[in-house]
């Protein structure tokens, strides 16, 4: 693990490139770097770089291309699905420094922020101007614009407002080989060739270091209004979600919770949630004041159509912060019930929520493992988390075994293996089940054209193997 | 009882879910944006100790220290991961297999642990600082480094002590309403001993016969949060005698690290000590910040008089997070007539004093503080007013080297000018 840093040419070339302050390569330093927030882990790196502009990260990139070292792209570390983590003698780039929001153009409605920018400062920043930035995945208040965009983050709002790619207009990119590109533009449509930016939004840093976003921002919601919808089974607050939809509304947020999550919110949060709902759906209807009360009106007569026993609606903003403060406690409260937490993200077509909830039950009596859903249904997209102790090695291998079945079965029914979280290292053999050989091996094509030396996050998005 | 790193802690540790949540509230990792900083980062590379990744280093010490114990990780962890707890577990680890550094060795376990020793050592440092420090108007600068920064100011210790001052009992003002028994700690008995002054004063205007019980000595927390529990679980012990000694119906802290020490860490420490365990269990039983014990005392309240000044607050770490106390001193400054309020930004954020952190950390420390300091500045304020002299140290140095005319106070200070100002019946002006 520790090497003659002090004479490695290839650190004392980095340190004439970055500077010797943002060049880290002690043992404690490096290995701070081998982890990302997945459940796995990584290799410890050879250095730890700081870049501070474009210039530098072409630099460094020409440097590793030369030398054939793989670099790791980072932000926050806040990847769940590893695509962050760090690989044997690898390079971790931390884009961090690179923190300004550049540009604020209200009159375009767009902004210009470097990757380093943290989400939630930036929604701030945007909300002080009277816009609205939407995508929220829930480590806002600490992942970085670079890392969402990457991994095309969503979140609870994307219900209706969409995900990262949806506000995503153009992208300064570091190639592989160094070059510098842009692509996309600061304007609402743009057909200007290949849609590049889509391409490089939730590549996972296996195609390019992105240095420089260009996003849309739209004007924020007037109001908005929360309920509480109780239900007696999983079956009748899943089926309720699409019902809603169809009905003609669509809510800013649909958040199901099953009866193992209700259970420990309220326990830890003490925010009201009936503990003998087999499951509950939080819903949050926003827009204009006058619409308001139709669509909030519409939404509770769905939910009492199929069967809610109850539907609370929060009468002041307080109740209502009351009521999400008690959803954001989830992971922090199931966290306090088990040690290791796994959270998936496989995501259905909204209609199969239910025949997939169904599915999570089954395997998790069938592998004998604890299961806790809970989603942002309203896009189908189902968090199944796996409550264990990754020091019962016997309970992992089932946890193993029983997540790999939930795969298999979301795929078998039209879903996919991941909506938010990304393949990462954690699932390219799904990846392959869900694309099949032919479209992985038009993805690996893809990868070869930029990245002729496989540098960029190697052992990430793709199995070992791919057939050429 | 032996303690066991990995036994003990491996539970906690791994209870970490790694989600980087810590990254915008350690001050350390705001400071240095390096991940082996970060609260994460530690508990990582306990992780790694335990799984013999990685030695105890002099690397992993340093990330090991290079913690304020601020508590703010822990506040904001989704898991809520005692990172404190750990990091005070993993320097203990360190001093458990590699021993102290010889000079924290003499100065813990023969000065801090002793009494009568600590005590001759300070009254001989009243001598020997003005070798060592040079006088300026706020407090005294070192002359030579001696392991501190040249720059870093510190509150010169009294002339005589608090406890040397002030009679063993102070009689109630008017009927007795309840026995108070005083634990000063160290800085308010040999540094604030103004503040300590104004917290006897205070109490007993509101009714209380307050004793500053014999034989109290040191809380512990200094030599515990360097890893030396031992040391930390005698202390313990012997000021578990003293107070109980005093046989009072309250016992009341003035600074926020003693509050918390004597109202769960003593219990703590004690915890495999059948007898002293529960001692200090319901002991803590009876531990009131100043702050709760004025505001519960009518005749403090309802003779408040007027002081024109305008103030802000600052959270000292262990009474915000560590007590939980934030809405008392409020009310209490709020129930001064006349007084200007004002809240400062991110009133409980760290101030990067963190006891002997500042003196050893003093770059980052001054960059820590130095946030702190804005806030302070920003919110106009004439008197920054808290209840740590920790704090007050810190933040009393960060603005002299600001530039800036505001003067940190303890809350105790506050009060009594206050209710001073009643009593003659006169406006404070300043």
């Amino acid at each position: 693990m520790t090497s003659a840093h002090a004479t490695d040419p290839i650190v004392q070339e980095l340190i004439e490139i970055l500077g010797p302050d943002h060049v880290l390569t002690s043992t404690e330093d490096r290995m701070s770097y081998a982890y990302d927030a997945s459940p796995l882990s990584g290799s410890v790196p050879r250095a730890v770089l700081f870049p501070g502009s474009s210039q530098e990260v072409s630099a460094v990139l020409k440097l590793a291309n030369r030398e054939r070292l793989p670099v790791i792209p980072r932000g926050g570390g806040t990847n769940v699905s590893g695509g962050s983590l760090g690989v044997q003698g690898a390079l971790v780039l931390v884009l961090t420094r690179m923190n300004r929001i550049l540009e604020i153009d209200e009159r375009n409605m767009i902004a210009v922020v470097e990757p380093g920018v943290i989400t939630g400062q930036f929604q701030a920043e945007v909300a002080k101007r009277g816009l609205y930035y939407p995508p929220d995945p829930s480590s806002l208040g600490f992942s970085t614009m670079g890392g969402n965009v990457a991994e095309c983050a969503g979140g609870p709002r994307c219900c209706k407002y969409g995900v990262t790619r949806d506000y995503v207009l153009g992208l300064e990119v570091v190639l592989p080989t160094g070059e510098i590109i842009k692509t996309g533009a600061r304007t609402m449509k743009c057909v200007a060739g290949y849609d590049m930016t889509r391409l490089f939004t939730g590549s996972e840093g296996t195609l390019g270091v992105i240095t420089r976003i260009i996003v849309k921002l739209v004007p924020p919601p007037e109001a908005c209004r929360t309920m509480l919808s109780i239900f007696p089974s999983m079956d009748a607050a899943a089926e309720t979600v699409y019902r809603i939809m169809i009905a003609g509304t669509v809510p800013a947020a649909l958040e199901l919770l099953d009866n193992a999550y209700v259970r420990c919110i309220e326990d830890f949060a003490h925010v009201g949630f009936p503990k003998d709902a087999e499951a509950v759906l939080l819903i949050e209807v926003d827009g204009d004041k006058e619409s308001l009360d139709k669509h909030v009106k519409r939404v509770a007569d769905v939910c009492k159509a199929q069967g809610a026993t109850e539907v609370r609606i929060a009468e002041t903003p307080e109740q209502a912060a009351e009521l999400w403060r008690g959803r954001r406690s989830a992971f922090g409260a199931s966290a306090r019930i088990a040690p290791t937490i796994i959270g998936e993200d496989v995501t259905l077509p909204r209609a199969l929520i239910p025949a997939m909830a169904k599915r999570c039950r089954e395997i998790a009596t069938k592998y004998d493992v604890k299961i806790a859903v809970l989603g942002h249904a309203g896009d189908g997209n189902l968090h199944a988390a796996f409550l264990c102790d990754e020091r019962d090695k016997a309970e992992m291998a089932r946890v193993e075994e029983a997540m790999t079945e939930l795969f298999t079965a979301a795929l078998d029914l039209g879903g996919t293996c991941t909506g938010e979280h990304g393949i990462g290292a954690l699932k390219p053999k799904f990846l392959a089940m869900e694309v099949g050989e032919a479209g992985l091996a038009a993805m690996k094509r893809i990868k070869d054209a930029m990245d002729p030396n496989g540098i960029l996050n190697p052992g990430k998005m793709f199995p070992e193997r791919v057939a050429p | 009882m032996t303690r066991e790193f990995k036994r003990d802690w491996e539970g906690e540790a791994i209870r970490c879910i790694k989600c980087g949540a810590c990254q915008v509230f350690c001050p350390v990792f705001l400071e240095t944006q390096n991940e082996s900083f970060l609260a994460r980062g530690k508990v990582m590379m306990m992780r790694a100790h335990i799984k013999n990744e990685i030695g105890l280093t002099e690397g992993f010490a340093e990330r090991m220290e290079t913690c304020l114990l601020c508590k703010r990780c822990v506040a904001n962890c989704p898991a809520g991961v005692r990172v404190d707890k750990l990091v005070e577990a993993a320097r203990t680890e360190v001093a458990d297999r590699q021993g102290l550094p010889l000079i924290k060795k003499v100065i813990f376990r023969v000065g801090l642990k002793h009494a009568g020793v600590f005590d001759t050592a300070m009254r001989l440092g009243k001598i020997g600082q003005g070798l060592l420090f040079r006088r300026v108007e706020q407090g005294m600068l070192p002359r030579i480094p001696m392991g501190l920064d040249k720059k870093r100011m510190l509150k010169s210790l009294a002339p005589r002590s608090l406890r040397a001052s002030l009679p063993a009992t102070t009689p109630a003002r008017g009927p007795k309403q309840m026995r108070v028994a005083f634990f000063t700690g160290c800085a308010i008995n040999y540094m604030y001993t103004d503040a300590g002054k104004a917290v006897v004063d205070v109490l007993s205007r509101g009714g209380a016969e307050v004793v500053l019980p014999r034989g109290q000595h040191c809380c512990g927390t200094p030599v515990r949060a360097h890893g030396d529990r031992d040391t930390a679980v005698e202390m313990a012990k012997a000021n578990i005698d003293a107070l109980e000694r005093a046989n009072a119906d309250v016992i009341v802290t003035a600074c926020a690290s003693c509050g918390l020490a004597l109202k769960e860490e003593w219990a703590e420490l004690l915890h495999d000590d059948p007898g002293y365990g529960q001692r200090a269990k319901g002991l803590a039983a009876k531990v009131k910040d100043f702050s709760e014990v004025a505001l519960s005392m009518p005749r403090v309240i309802d003779a408040l008089g007027p002081v024109g000044a305008r103030v802000t607050w600052h959270d000292p770490c262990h009474l915000v997070r560590g007590q939980k106390i934030a809405a008392q001193p409020r009310k209490l400054m709020r129930s001064v007539p006349a007084l200007e309020f004002r809240e400062m930004a991110q009133a409980d954020n760290c101030c990067g004093s963190g006891g002997t952190f500042s003196l050893s950390h003093y770059d980052l420390t001054l960059k820590i503080n130095s946030r702190k300091v804005k806030n302070i500045v920003d919110s106009g304020a004439e008197y920054v007013v808290t209840e740590c002299p920790g704090c007050m140290m810190q933040i009393q140095d960060g603005l002299q080297q600001a530039g800036s005319p505001v003067q940190a106070m303890h809350l105790a200070e506050l009060l009594s000018r206050s209710l001073a100002a009643r009593e003659a019946g006169t406006t404070s002006a300043d």
